[in-house]
């Protein structure tokens, strides 16, 4: 009965567009950072599903077209960064290079807390490319024999690690310069982390923008040097 | 501008981006070369700024929306998730603020370096 009920893709797309529009209002209402709306709607997504034994097709019929749309909302991201080219050219040696280090301490970290843990060669290649955006990510895990189901989980948790405590990061490490805060933001946690950059200024958004990028290009290079 | 010509404009870029992705020889993926590419074009002057506004918009302002799928695609993987669970949580969240202040850090110190090479050629 449900299963019929949801196979319409207007279910997935009626559902997230639904929980997105409440988790919006909440985070809004609160103003707590652990309510960030992509957390709180997918958890309310999976609730439904989980309560009503929605099986994941019939909501990917759906889900599946507003995923498609995370290409164009990425690609227009260039019109942040033109708005700020100026200060772009400015400071482009510093974003650049501060990028390459993100994305070498990154993998770094990633292969030291893996031999802590004395985890699994195969766990080891799906999380080296954690910082960036998806998929860069599962390319690189796929050629590097990890996982990329753990890969694509790992880059979403960190994507809504980074978005959620952006704000307290920048509080922690004292980060006043927007260029700076927004390159840390987007070495860090990707494009989820950039909905969160574009929020906090436009300036912000623009260079986490071009910090997915650059972070996403270095990364794949540095990955064949790092794979187990 | 009307905003069927803006979405087509930008669904043009994102198709002639999927052509580039398959072209090239190592992976790189089609959202982020669409992204260079318009930035080309926006720099060139082949699409002006107010052409592609209303669209990007729209799609920049609810870009958490367009992940919400793949968070719950996450449900997937549970079993794979479940057997290396404490391993993949730790690592996945200690690094990430690391990784924050290490481009913090150096970001800022490639600064003062620039800046004071800049300074001195004054």
């Amino acid at each position: 009965m449900i299963d019929t009920l949801t196979s319409t893709p207007f279910f997935g797309l009626g559902v997230t567009l639904l929980c997105w529009y409440l988790a919006v209002r909440f985070q809004k209402r609160t103003g707590l950072l652990i309510c960030n709306p992509v957390l709180v709607a997918s958890l309310l997504v999976i609730g439904i599903m989980l309560l009503f034994h929605i099986p994941l097709d019939n909501y990917n019929a759906g889900g599946s077209i507003i995923k498609l749309l995370l290409a164009p909302a990425t690609a227009v991201l260039a019109l942040n960064i033109y708005q700020q080219r100026a200060i772009l050219k400015r400071h482009f040696w510093p974003v650049v290079l501060g990028c390459f280090v993100g994305s070498l301490v990154s993998m770094l970290l990633v292969q030291v807390l893996c031999r802590l843990f004395q985890a699994e060669a195969s766990l080891l290649n799906s999380l080296l490319p954690k910082s960036v955006t998806t998929a860069i990510a599962v390319s690189i895990a796929e050629s590097s024999g990890g996982l990329p189901a753990l890969t694509a989980a790992s880059v979403i948790i960190t994507g809504i690690e980074g978005a959620m405590l952006a704000p307290l990061f920048a509080k922690v490490f004292h980060v006043t310069d927007p260029v700076v805060e927004g390159v840390a933001i987007g070495a860090c946690s990707h494009a989820v982390g950039t909905s969160k950059a574009l929020e906090i200024g436009p300036l912000q958004g623009a260079m986490s923008s071009i910090a997915l990028c650059v972070c996403g290009i270095i990364t794949s290079i540095l990955a064949m040097f790092f794979t187990a | 501008m009307n905003l069927i010509v803006e979405f087509c404009i930008v669904f043009l870029i994102c198709m002639a981006g999927e052509w580039i992705a398959a072209l090239l020889p190592f992976t790189l993926p089609a959202s982020v070369i669409s992204l260079i590419l318009l930035l080309i074009l926006l720099l060139s002057g082949g699409v002006k700024e107010r052409t592609i506004q209303g669209t990007s918009h729209f799609l920049i302002d609810n870009m958490g929306l367009f992940f919400i799928p793949s968070v719950v695609g996450t449900l997937e993987y549970l079993d794979v998730l479940k057997l290396q669970l404490v391993p993949f949580l730790v690592v996945s969240l200690v690094s990430t603020p690391l990784v924050y202040a290490a481009t913090v850090w150096s970001v800022r110190l490639l600064m003062k370096l620039f800046h004071a090479k800049e300074a001195s050629h004054d």
